[in-house]
Parts: C-alpha cells; sequence; structure tokens
C-alpha cells in the first residue's frame, strides 16, 4: 500500500535513543498461550485492505481480515484486530503490541533489517488511470511526453512506492502531487484536478466501481509483493505463517478471499509459483498435503460500487460518529482534572517551593511545552515498554495529555499566582497561617478566579488535541472521521458532521466558563 | 512583653535599621513617628517575622527571633510570634473572595481551629465594636476604605493578640475616615490593647501613645513620653521634623 521512503523524524529521534533489544520472546508460544493472534493494520488505509463495515462501522472487513481470520485457523487460534497508525506498525511490533503486520507491507530490503518477513500473500503492480474522457492522458508514454501545452498533473499517495516511481518516471515533465489519503487522488482526477493517478492495483481493482468516471490505461508496472512481517527472530511463527500461505494458495482459499474483493488477477500466478518452490525452504508439510480445492466463490463478493451521499452519510455514520465523539470527551475529561492539579502543584512549587526543586520543575515545564505531545505519546507508548514499563494505550493517552497540558497550565497558574498582591499573603502569615495554609485558602482561591479563561480555553484546545492520540491506536473522533472518509468518499458530509460535534462539544464548555466568571469574576475585584 | 534588643536590617550595603532597642510592656501603646524612609514600616514587619534582620534579637514573650530565624524551618515559632502580635497594614489587605464575616472567622478557624458558630460568635461582636456589624455579608469591594480598614482591625482582633502592629493604618485615607479609624484605636488603647503604631497623626501621637519614638535613618533618635517628645525635642531631626509638620 504504502511506504515511508524514509521514517518519520520521531522514529528516527527514538530509534537513537532505543538499544537494540536481543530478549526474545516466542510469538507463536504467545499465541498458542492466549489462544490470540493479535495482527495490526489501520483501517484509515481503506479498501480493500481493512476498513469499517458498510452497515456496522465499527466492525473492520477487507481481504486482509479475511486473509488472517483465515491464518489463524491453520494456527488454531483467534485472530483480533489491533488498530493502530499504519507507519508506527514496526513500533507496535517491536513493542510487542501485535504478532504480526498484515496491512499492505511491501517487502523492502529496510523493512526485512528491522523485521522478519513472510513469502507474499499478494502481488501488487502499479496502476496508472486516467479519466475516461480525456484523451491526453493515454498512455504511461504520454506522461513523459509533457502531451500538450501544460504540464500533466499526477496525483500519487505520499510517500508510497508510487510516488517515488512518478518522480524517477516522469517527475521532470509532470507535477507529481502528494495526497495522503490512498482514494484522494482517484476523487480529484474524476473532478479534473488531477489528469492522472498512479494507485496499487488492489485499490484501483476495488474502487473502479465508484469511480466510473476513470479508466484504467495500459497494464499495471512495477511488480511488488505484500508480506506479513513479525519480529525479527520469530522463526517458528514465520514458519507457521509461511507454511499457511502455502497451504492457502495451494488450496485455492487466497484465490477465494481476493476474488471476493475483485481484486484477483493475472500477477497471483506468481503466487503458486512461490509456494511451489516452499519445499526447498523445508516446507514439506504444506508443499505436499493432500488438499482438497474449495469451490470458488463461496462467499458474496465485497464491492465498492456506490457511493453514499447527503442524509444517508448523516443517517447511517452518525451513531459510529458521535460513539467516537464519546472517546473525545472521555480523554479530555480524564485528562485534564489531571493536569490543572499537576500544575497547580508546579506553579506553586515553582514560586513558593524550597530552591532546590525550582531548577527541576521549570525544566519539566520547558521541556514538555517545547516538544510535541504526539512525541511524548510515542514516548510512554513505544519506548516504556523497552524499560519494563507497560502502559495500555488509553492510560497512555490520558497520561500523556494529562503530563502535556500539566506544563501549560502550570505557566497559567504561574501567572494568576503572580498576579495575586504580595500583601495577600502577608496578611495571611501575619494571622498565624502557614505557608501551605495561607496558599491553599487566601492566594490559590484567588488566582483560581483570574485563571478560569485561560484554563477553559486550554480546555477546548485539549479537546482537539486529543486527536494526536491516534498514533497510540485510540480511535477518537477525528480518526473515525479519517477512518470513514477513506472508505465511502463521503469526506464533505462526514467532515461536516464531525465538524458540528467538536463544535456541540466545546461550545457548551464557553458558556459554562462564561457563567463561572461571571459568578466569580465580580467578587474578585477588590 | 515585646523587648528589641539591637535591631540590624539591610538590603545589601544598604542599611535601613541601625541597631534599634525598645522595650514594650503589657498595656503600652508605643508610637512611631519621623520622616519617610526611616524605617518604621521595616521595624514593625521585622517584628512580626514579615522581614528577616541581619542583627540583634527580637523576644516576644518567651519566644524569640534571631538573625537565624529561617521562614522556612523556623515556620512553627513564626506563626506562633504572629498569633501573639497582629498586624494591621496601610493597604488593609482584606481577602477579597470573602465577606466581611468570612475575612474575620477565617483564622480563629483556620488556625485556632474553632468552630464555625464559636468564630461567628467572636466575629460578630467585634463587627459590632467597629460598626460594620451591618456588613456583614458584604465583599470587601463594596466597602469604603475606612470600613476595610475596620473590618481589617476586627480581623486582627479576633485572634485576641497580646499586641498589634498598626503600619500606618490611616495614610491611604481621607481625614474623616481617618479620624473614624483613630477614634477607633484610641478605644482599644483606653480597653489597654498592647499597640506599636506607626503613623503620621502627631494628634493620636500626642494624646493616646503612652511612648513616642522618633525614627530616623534608621535610628530610633529620641524617645520618651508625648508631653517630652512633643514639648520639649531634644534631637535636631525631631525638632526639624516636628517643625516641618507644624507648617502643614
Amino acid at each position: 500500500m504504502r511506504q515511508r521512503l524514509c521514517s518519520s523524524l520521531v522514529g528516527c529521534i527514538l530509534a537513537g535513543l532505543i538499544l537494540p533489544c536481543t530478549a526474545s520472546a516466542d510469538a507463536l508460544a504467545d499465541m498458542r498461550k492466549t489462544g490470540r493472534m493479535l495482527w495490526g493494520g489501520d483501517q484509515e488505509g481503506g479498501g480493500p485492505y481493512v476498513f469499517p463495515v458498510e452497515n456496522n462501522p465499527s466492525q473492520v472487513t477487507g481481504f486482509e481480515v479475511d486473509l488472517a481470520n483465515r491464518i489463524a485457523e491453520y494456527l488454531k487460534v483467534k485472530a483480533e484486530f489491533t488498530q493502530g497508525q499504519w507507519d508506527k506498525m514496526p513500533d507496535m511490533l517491536r513493542t510487542r503490541k501485535i504478532h504480526a503486520i498484515i496491512n499492505g507491507y511491501e517487502f523492502t530490503r529496510e523493512r526485512t533489517e528491522i523485521m522478519d518477513a513472510t513469502i507474499p500473500y499478494y502481488v501488487y503492480a502499479l496502476q496508472l488511470m486516467g479519466r475516461g474522457d480525456n484523451p491526453r492522458i493515454d498512455s504511461w508514454a504520454s506522461l513523459r511526453k509533457g502531451a500538450g501545452s501544460a504540464r500533466a498533473k499526477i496525483g500519487v499517495l505520499n510517500g508510497s512506492v508510487a510516488e517515488a516511481y512518478a518522480r524517477t518516471y516522469c517527475g521532470q515533465r509532470c507535477d507529481v502531487v502528494a495526497y495522503d489519503g490512498n482514494t484522494d487522488t482517484m476523487r480529484e482526477v474524476e473532478t479534473g484536478k488531477l489528469d492522472a493517478t498512479i494507485e496499487d492495483t488492489p485499490i484501483a481493482s476495488f474502487y473502479a466501481p465508484r469511480f466510473r468516471a476513470l479508466r484504467r490505461i495500459e497494464n499495471p508496472v512495477q511488480r511488488g509483493y505484500y508480506v506479513i512481517y513479525v519480529g525479527k527472530g520469530e522463526t517458528a511463527l514465520l514458519r507457521a505463517l509461511n507454511e499457511a500461505i502455502v497451504l492457502m494458495v495451494r488450496n485455492g482459499d487466497i484465490e477465494r478471499i481476493y476474488r471476493k474483493y475483485g481484486i484477483w488477477d493475472e500477477q497471483q500466478a506468481e503466487l503458486a509459483d512461490i509456494a511451489g518452490k516452499g519445499r526447498f525452504y523445508g516446507y514439506f508439510r504444506a508443499t505436499d498435503a493432500r488438499i482438497e480445492r474449495n469451490r470458488m466463490p463461496t462467499e458474496e463478493s465485497v464491492k465498492a460500487d456506490t457511493r453514499k451521499h447527503g442524509w444517508q452519510v448523516v443517517r447511517d455514520y452518525s451513531g459510529i460518529l458521535i460513539q467516537s465523539a464519546g472517546m473525545t470527551v472521555v480523554l479530555s475529561c480524564l485528562s485534564f482534572p489531571l493536569a490543572i492539579l499537576v500544575g497547580l502543584m508546579i506553579a506553586v512549587g515553582r514560586l513558593y517551593g524550597r530552591s532546590w526543586l525550582r531548577l527541576p520543575l521549570t525544566g519539566y515545564v520547558e521541556f514538555l511545552r517545547g516538544t510535541p505531545v504526539m512525541l511524548q505519546l510515542y514516548f510512554i507508548f513505544f519506548f516504556l515498554p523497552e524499560i519494563g514499563v507497560k502502559v495500555p494505550a488509553f492510560w497512555t493517552a490520558i497520561l500523556g495529555l494529562a503530563i502535556n497540558y500539566s506544563a501549560y497550565e502550570s505557566e497559567i497558574y504561574r501567572a494568576g499566582l503572580q498576579a495575586i498582591p504580595k500583601g495577600q499573603m502577608e496578611a495571611a502569615l501575619s494571622l498565624g497561617m502557614s505557608r501551605v495554609l495561607a496558599l491553599r485558602r487566601i492566594v490559590v482561591p484567588q488566582a483560581v478566579r483570574i485563571v478560569i479563561p485561560p484554563v477553559v480555553n486550554d480546555f477546548i484546545a485539549l479537546f482537539k488535541d486529543t486527536s494526536v492520540c491516534s498514533v497510540v491506536t485510540i480511535v477518537e473522533l477525528t480518526k473515525r472521521f479519517s477512518v470513514l472518509s477513506m472508505s465511502t468518499q463521503a469526506t464533505v458530509e462526514l467532515m461536516g458532521m464531525t465538524a458540528v460535534l467538536y463544535l456541540m462539544m466545546s461550545y457548551p464548555m464557553s458558556i459554562v466558563s462564561r457563567r463561572i466568571e461571571k459568578r466569580l469574576g465580580l467578587e474578585s475585584q477588590a | 512583653m515585646i523587648t528589641i534588643a539591637n535591631l540590624v536590617k539591610s538590603y545589601g550595603r544598604n542599611e535601613i535599621l541601625k541597631g534599634i532597642s525598645f522595650e514594650v510592656q503589657k498595656g503600652q501603646v508605643h508610637s512611631i513617628i519621623g520622616p519617610s524612609g526611616g524605617g518604621k514600616s521595616t521595624f514593625l514587619r521585622c517584628i512580626n517575622g514579615l522581614e528577616p534582620f541581619q542583627g540583634g534579637e527580637i523576644r516576644v514573650g518567651n519566644r524569640v527571633l534571631t538573625p537565624a530565624t529561617s521562614p522556612r524551618s523556623d515556620a512553627r515559632l513564626l506563626e506562633a510570634v504572629r498569633r501573639q502580635v497582629g498586624f494591621v497594614f496601610q493597604q488593609f489587605n482584606l481577602f477579597p473572595h470573602l465577606t466581611v464575616l468570612e475575612n474575620v472567622i477565617e483564622a480563629p478557624m483556620q488556625v485556632l481551629k474553632l468552630k464555625r458558630g464559636e468564630a461567628t460568635g467572636r466575629a460578630e461582636v467585634l463587627l459590632e465594636r467597629v460598626g460594620l456589624e451591618a456588613k456583614r455579608h458584604a465583599y470587601p469591594r463594596d466597602l469604603s476604605g475606612g470600613q476595610q480598614q475596620r473590618v481589617a482591625i476586627a480581623r486582627a482582633l479576633v485572634m485576641e493578640p497580646d499586641a498589634i502592629l498598626f503600619d500606618e493604618p490611616t495614610s491611604a485615607l481621607d481625614p474623616v475616615m481617618a479620624g473614624e479609624i483613630l477614634s477607633l484605636m484610641e478605644g482599644l488603647a483606653r480597653d489597654g490593647q498592647t499597640m506599636i503604631v506607626v503613623t503620621h497623626s502627631m494628634g493620636f501621637a500626642r494624646n493616646v501613645a503612652s511612648q513616642v519614638h522618633v525614627f530616623a535613618d534608621g535610628c530610633d533618635v529620641e524617645s520618651g513620653p508625648p508631653s517630652k517628645v512633643f514639648g520639649d525635642p531634644r534631637h535636631p531631626t525631631t525638632k526639624s521634623f516636628l517643625s516641618q509638620i507644624a507648617k502643614d
């Protein structure tokens, strides 16, 4: 599907921090023990890989879902899909949050250096697609010609093999435009903003019925292979998976699944060749087993031919969007009180604490304010397990947001506390109060009143920042929007609904804060 | 009851108090007068531990503050001293988020651990005395400066301190309100309340104080009963200060 040619900045930084982890656990034994195969994928990638079920968007479907379920059957375990950010899959594998990656991960040399790959389960290639009524682009060669007066515009998925290929093939003659969504480019070609797009064959085949104005141009080029990745050194699991794939290629399971999604093509013949050679690698059990060929196609085929519009989208997806908004609310409402509490303690410590406390507290604030919350979440989720601290995704999100926002809140409180005249503390002390009592009863209550507006402001900001939690596999409102928009292409309607939901959550808070301000604000002016 | 011996206070090289000694007996009213910048307020603030000092000692009852007294490690000692010695500020420093009554009962409840009813009982007597019983549920912002200062005095009195320090209590007030405060303080003096009052009101110093001190340039240049200080000033600073006052 996609290939990040250079790993993200985050990855680079953390890779430097992390010492090679040599302790090896047997993933297969773990799977057998728990009876589950946890496999990672990102439903935002869309069809036909892993995507929400049309009529029940909280469930996933896709050829990789079927594939994983069938493989798990061979391994006598239950397949369990684990949602994660696509480019973070290797980290999830490394920290053993999943046993295997099955998500359009191409076989590349770079990846096999950090993970072990099975034999291919799908042979993909790059398909050039243009608009049916646009004669200007009619072949790969026409891209190179720079035909016509203007340069042709080619849309590709950001960081994909297709992008790399387009840039080398015709980067000089065309404008290669990178998009973040799998099907965004197809829509753009349809509307005429792009002249052509280059897609992996499964996407081109699966979505062809939905984009009827598009036509495939020439045969696919640049053959490549999707493989399952497992942790480095997981030879037992690798063997078991390879045997299952060989069997499934031989008995037609794979063909049956791919036909169901309309992605079986002549290129898949190569799978049989590869499976046949299995015996040279010692997979005798799988290559020699007597098999009964499955009848095909036994299942109802899954097609993406209709595109929902307008009210139909609202009706079908508002339920799941509201459900995901619930996650957003839970994340904010659990993390923010924690942030306020920690922030207040830090501010008090910095202003009134002992001098040796101040430097570390200042460091804490500056460090957390100065680094992205995404990186902090990433650190908790993917680095702490390396040193034996396992925090579940949900609590990682709560903790990460709380820690990050505590730095901001502490600065707000510091300003609020400093705005309280020195005479207030002196008056309290002169009545025999201890410093702690004076802070608690006199200074902090006044500061709290001052900081209500900026604190509420931050709460609303946090509300929307919860969307970064998708890097640690949490699916909240924004992630749900991306997932649905990618699989349904009803982007405008979904965007509207998502925006309305955010607004419905944040606006009441503005009102409540104004009420509190009004009530307390009057009392606070001396 | 309060004995100050050779008190030295400096900010860096700038010496604010250059060795001041005096003693306050129970029931006495000491008035400190003198030109601005003479160290009067700083002196008061040292007595109840709001300012650390560099030399000498301050004895309040049987408790002793020294230059080694630290606001953190000797917090208990300082709190004990402050419970014995109340303080009334020039700027009142009422707690703006609390009502008049709450301002007065806050410390009795939190520091003396009195029950709300008991603290309120004490407070009501005092609010009556300062003439603000009717304003008990008002917030400080709804009061005039004079009324605020009267609440501040009630707030100090409710702790039943052995002595009260007044730091220019009328300087932020217009003459009418200042008059109200001064007569209230005069009443306290008559009842035998021990007080040290930094003031610019010569009337109060002359008529109410049992001892008058003239502070100038960090020294207690002249002290004694008001009749002596005002009637027969010896020190040139006292003379020029009093004649300056007389001209105004």
